[in-house]
């Protein structure tokens, strides 16, 4: 088998909405603080999201909760039209942003239907003491370049680089090499692996979960973008197999 | 050699110079390959990380954390795998302590006063000098019990430190809370004779029955609690059935497999019910049954569903059918708690809620109530000492009447807590001088400080050290060790400024003013090094080592010690007789119910000034950043509302407050429900005039037996202002995306695979 393939499992039944993740992703990932004026701008950055659906009204009423990252495509939408080869797929199955290469043209933005990309506005800015927590293994991007998620691609490296030099494989489900949110969900929402290898976590229920009686789907699966990011669906004992856009 | 830049450039052209040059300077070889330029930026990897445990600083009932320190520098906060509270998991609230560290409004030097009270204008002033101010007007009071020093309910060897300076000097200890959990905690005495929250195994409930307690995101341990719930839902075992009784439509009650909205204040007559169904018709445990009603004494008729229906709004089929599922599916766990303990009956509520574990006897088993051992030192409290509202309405009459002479504040922030109908700010502040000294031990101003005449600034939860005995604990013995894992971040303003341990602070105060504290050592971390030495020699639990130096350096590398077997002991968890049934609950009047609530991410309001806490969504509205009403939709259309209208919302005791409207289907058409947390008077830039502070508006009832505040029995009118704001939300922020019609984002199931 060629390389790793890195790919995510969604628990939907678990997740409770409490925003841990998003939290951890800000922080592994030196996302620029997200004022009152940029979500008012509509321009708040969140590589990690959740959303919140309503289902019926009052007194017969659910809010339903999941969480929306990049779903590392593998026939990615966003991919094609860039122009200056800025989002491209690496050959561990990720979608990987070259901020070097990015001119912003947006056109990937535009292209991606889980709006997970986002692009800086302005240059990011910190008060000069909350600089200190800032994470040296990822760029600051700066105005006018487009930024997503990258499954922690410096976990990935720096914990696979300490196993190489240690001689063993990263062990999967590793806390040095799952993503931010991941480590940090209190339900064990999201998990987290090698989809390559067959005695993964993800890839074993991946396996399961896309059988005949699995709960496993792709979000928006008609449009064919081949999602690295399964989503186990939510049980809801009165569900009838359906539920809202 | 003398290595120029260019030399060393030059060698390192030649391949075999340059590798010899790095075997000299000791980088493997391997290490020259994997940074070889080929690499994409993206997998550049630099510099080493080291990561160290301890405790989160930022809510009440810390989680066990480490924390990614490099060149000096905290990076980033992760769950301790190892620590039993939490296991390795953490909320949006711990990872935010790195920006506790090192916020831009960080006060970094002791302040006194220079202009009025509340105006704003200090002085910085050495340590040395604050401390002999203080020392000298403390020592010149004659009642010394009239010096009072109101802190957060502090536990571990902290809280044993702040005994000792309140005993040895003779002054007040009052801990305050913002929500106070006086009626939980007696409930717990009351009902299980536990004086330490007990454990609730959510994880190895079947069927879960929760009241109030909005437990997934803030209330007790939430991070143990989401933890327990993820296994409830996927574990090993069947999915669990979860069924949330409360009037918001909270975090909890969305995740609820139903959601029973019930009218505020009636939620033990909806448990009693339960109860009810459950004796008559013998689904319980009978022996239970009789010990609860006292072989009849208590009439649980006069509970009957169809009684109770009308003034809850929960119908009687629905509680009928809610007790048959309860008792049917053990191990059934019963929670209360938050809305439906802040009440006129609070206590009464959360007895009768309580209670329900006993009838289906999940008191004391797997899947229940799982009560803590206490803790493993001799002169640690079990559990933190704690005041009620009423304890706070007397210091405030006392105040006003001149009858304080100093007020010492920590962690605490009554001027923001306070309803402003019981006029403490007033009997603070007060023409004549009331109080006629406060001093707060504070990192950031916050309502209460920006009053103060002497602020003495406290080293960060990450820069300092401390001990914790979990509480609610995880049903055995364990203890968390808080190190500091970066060197104070003052440290460059010297000795005399920067800021301290508050321990280390009391410390000193006491030893200028020859106060004797009979504690171990010059220091705080002396005094939890002879802690922990007890600990050493119990000779068991999860650290063991021949002598002392290793055990310490194991128990500050695992963040804790904690002994597994240890569980408790105490008289099982017998029922007792409900003694007293809840009354009706006393509102005040007002064409909405008022539900304030706390927020995920700034809570109460202690998370106010760190930025990444006020961007958090809160989950059901998305909004962050403001206070806004949630109000239900038709209700609003009915009233002609629209989102980010500015609502003003008036009390029956006069006090209003204004905040935006946020129109949901989710809320009843007769309750508006308001975020906890913003509206601070004091405060730097985050958190300063942003927002209404809820609390502000509060009717002045309290739990007519333990004197709790009620503060979800306020009722409020409504009234459009005029004013529009855009609410900062999060929702609809993208545009939809036209799919298919049966193509769904949640996709759900009824099938459990």
């Amino acid at each position: 088998m060629a390389g790793e393939k890195w790919g995510m499992v969604i628990d939907v039944d678990k997740c409770i909405g409490c925003q841990a993740c998003v939290v951890a992703c800000q922080a592994e990932n030196n996302i620029p603080i997200n004022t009152e004026d940029l979500y008012n701008q509509r321009r708040a950055v969140q590589w990690i999201r959740i959303e919140r659906y309503w289902e019926g009204e009052f007194p017969d009423v659910k809010a339903r909760f999941i969480p929306v990252l990049c779903q590392h495509c593998s026939d990615a939408p966003c991919e094609p039209v860039c122009p200056v080869f800025a989002t491209y797929h690496n050959p561990e199955g990720l979608n990987v942003q070259v901020y070097n290469r990015c001119i912003g043209t947006r056109f990937c933005a535009n292209n991606c239907p889980y709006h997970v990309r986002f692009f800086n506005f302005w240059e990011p800015s910190w008060p000069e003491s909350l600089k200190n927590q800032l994470n040296p293994d990822v760029t600051v991007r700066s105005r006018g370049i487009m930024e997503k998620c990258t499954f922690c691609i410096q976990r990935i490296r720096r914990s696979t680089r300490d196993a190489k030099a240690e001689g063993r494989g990263v062990e999967d489900g590793a806390r040095e090499l799952n993503p931010a949110c991941v480590n940090a969900c209190p339900t064990d929402t999201l998990f987290f692996g090698d989809l390559n290898d067959p005695d993964s976590k993800v890839a074993r229920m991946s396996a399961e979960e896309t059988g005949e009686h699995g709960r496993g789907y792709h979000m928006l699966e008609e449009l064919g973008t081949e999602p690295n990011v399964l989503y186990l669906k939510k049980v809801d004992k009165n569900a009838k197999e359906a539920s809202h856009a | 050699m003398d290595l120029t830049r260019r030399k060393f450039l030059t060698l390192l052209g030649g391949s075999t110079a340059g590798a010899v040059l790095f075997q000299a300077c000791g980088v493997p070889e391997a290490e020259l390959l994997v940074e070889a330029p080929l690499e994409m930026p993206e997998d550049m990897v630099t510099g080493l990380d080291t990561w160290y445990a301890t405790l989160c600083s930022e809510c009440g009932n810390p989680e066990g954390i480490v924390v990614r320190v490099m060149e000096g520098r905290a990076k980033k906060v992760e769950g301790n795998v190892d620590y039993p509270i939490n296991q390795g998991k953490h909320s949006a609230r711990c990872e935010a302590a790195l920006q506790g560290l090192y916020h831009p409004d960080r006060i970094s030097a002791p302040l006194l006063r220079v202009g009025a009270r509340g105006e704003g204008r200090w002085e910085e002033i050495s340590w040395t000098d604050a401390i002999a101010r203080m020392a000298h007007q403390l020592g010149q009071v004659q009642d010394k019990s009239s010096i009072v020093l109101a802190t957060n309910p502090v536990g571990g060897h902290l809280g044993k430190v702040v005994e000792r300076f309140a005993s040895r000097m003779g002054i007040a200890h009052m801990p305050y809370e913002t929500l106070d959990e006086t009626n939980l905690r007696l409930s717990m005495e009351r009902t299980y004779g536990l004086k330490a929250m007990p454990d609730f195994d959510i994880g190895g409930a079947s069927y879960l029955l929760s009241f109030g307690a909005d437990f997934l995101s803030t209330w007790g341990s939430p991070v143990r609690y989401a933890r327990a719930y993820g296994q409830f839902r996927q574990g090993d075992r069947e999915r669990g059935t979860h069924v949330h009784v409360e009037p918001r439509l909270s975090t909890t009650a969305a995740n609820a497999d139903e959601w029973v909205f019930v009218n505020p204040g009636w939620e033990g007559h909806v448990a009693l019910a339960i109860a009810n169904v459950i004796v008559e018709r013998g689904l319980g445990d009978s022996s239970a049954a009789a010990a609860l009603t006292g072989n009849g004494a208590v009439d649980l008729g006069r509970y009957a569903p169809e009684r109770v229906a009308d003034r809850s709004g929960v119908s009687a089929e629905r509680i009928r059918r809610i007790a048959d599922e309860f008792a049917g599916h053990p191990p059934a766990l019963a929670i209360g708690g938050g809305s439906a303990g802040a009440h006129s009956n609070g206590l009464a509520n959360l007895n009768a809620i309580y209670a329900l574990n006993h009838l289906v006897g999940s008191a004391g088993k797997p899947g229940g109530v799982i009560p803590n051992p206490g803790p493993p030192f001799s002169d640690v409290p079990e559990a933190p000492a704690r005041t009620s509202y009423a304890d706070w309405r007397g210091l405030t009459g006392r105040m006003s009447r001149g009858e304080v002479s100093a007020l010492l504040v920590r962690g605490a922030n009554p001027v923001y807590g306070m309803p402003k109908v019981t006029g403490f700010e007033d009997a603070l502040l007060g023409g004549r001088f009331n109080v006629p000294l406060i001093v707060s031990f504070a990192s950031f101003m916050d309502d209460t400080t920006a009053l103060a005449d002497l602020v003495l600034p406290e080293n960060h939860g990450l820069e300092d050290w401390g001990s914790d005995v979990p509480d609610p604990g995880p049903g055995y013995q364990a203890v968390g060790i808080r190190q500091p894992v970066v060197r104070p971040f003052f440290e460059g303003r010297g000795v005399h400024l920067g800021a301290r341990s508050f321990a280390d602070a009391l410390m000193g105060i006491a030893q200028t003013m020859e106060v004797d504290l009979g504690l171990e050592g010059e220091s705080f971390e002396d005094v939890l090094q002879a802690g922990a030495r007890e600990l050493f020699e119990t000779g068991r639990g999860s650290v063991r080592a021949n002598d002392f130096r290793a055990f310490w350096n194991g128990a500050l590398q695992r963040g804790g010690w904690w002994d597994t077997t240890a569980a408790y002991s105490g008289p099982s968890l017998s029922p007792r007789q409900i003694a007293s049934a809840p009354g009706e609950p006393s509102l005040g009047s007002g064409a909405f119910a008022l539900v304030p609530y706390p927020s995920i991410g700034i809570t109460d309001g202690r998370g106010a000034h760190l930025p990444w806490l006020q961007a958090t969504q809160d989950p059901i509205t998305t909004a962050s950043w403001q206070t806004w009403v949630e109000i239900n939709a038709k209700r609003a259309e009915e009233m002609d509302v629209r989102e980010g209208d500015v609502i003003r919302l008036t009390a029956s005791n006069g006090r209003s407050i204004e905040a935006l409207a946020y129109p949901h289907p989710g809320i009843s058409p007769d309750v508006v429900a308001v975020p906890m947390g913003q509206g601070h008077t004091g405060g730097g830039q985050y958190d300063k005039d942003r927002g209404a502070n809820v609390m502000s508006l509060l009717d002045s009832l309290e739990d007519s037996e333990t004197g709790a505040l009620a503060w979800a029995a306020t009722r409020v009118n409504i009234a459009k202002t005029g004013g529009w704001m855009r609410v900062p939300r999060f929702e609809n922020t993208a545009p939809d995306l036209a799919t298919d019609e049966d193509q769904h984002i949640i996709k759900l199931t009824a099938e459990d695979s």
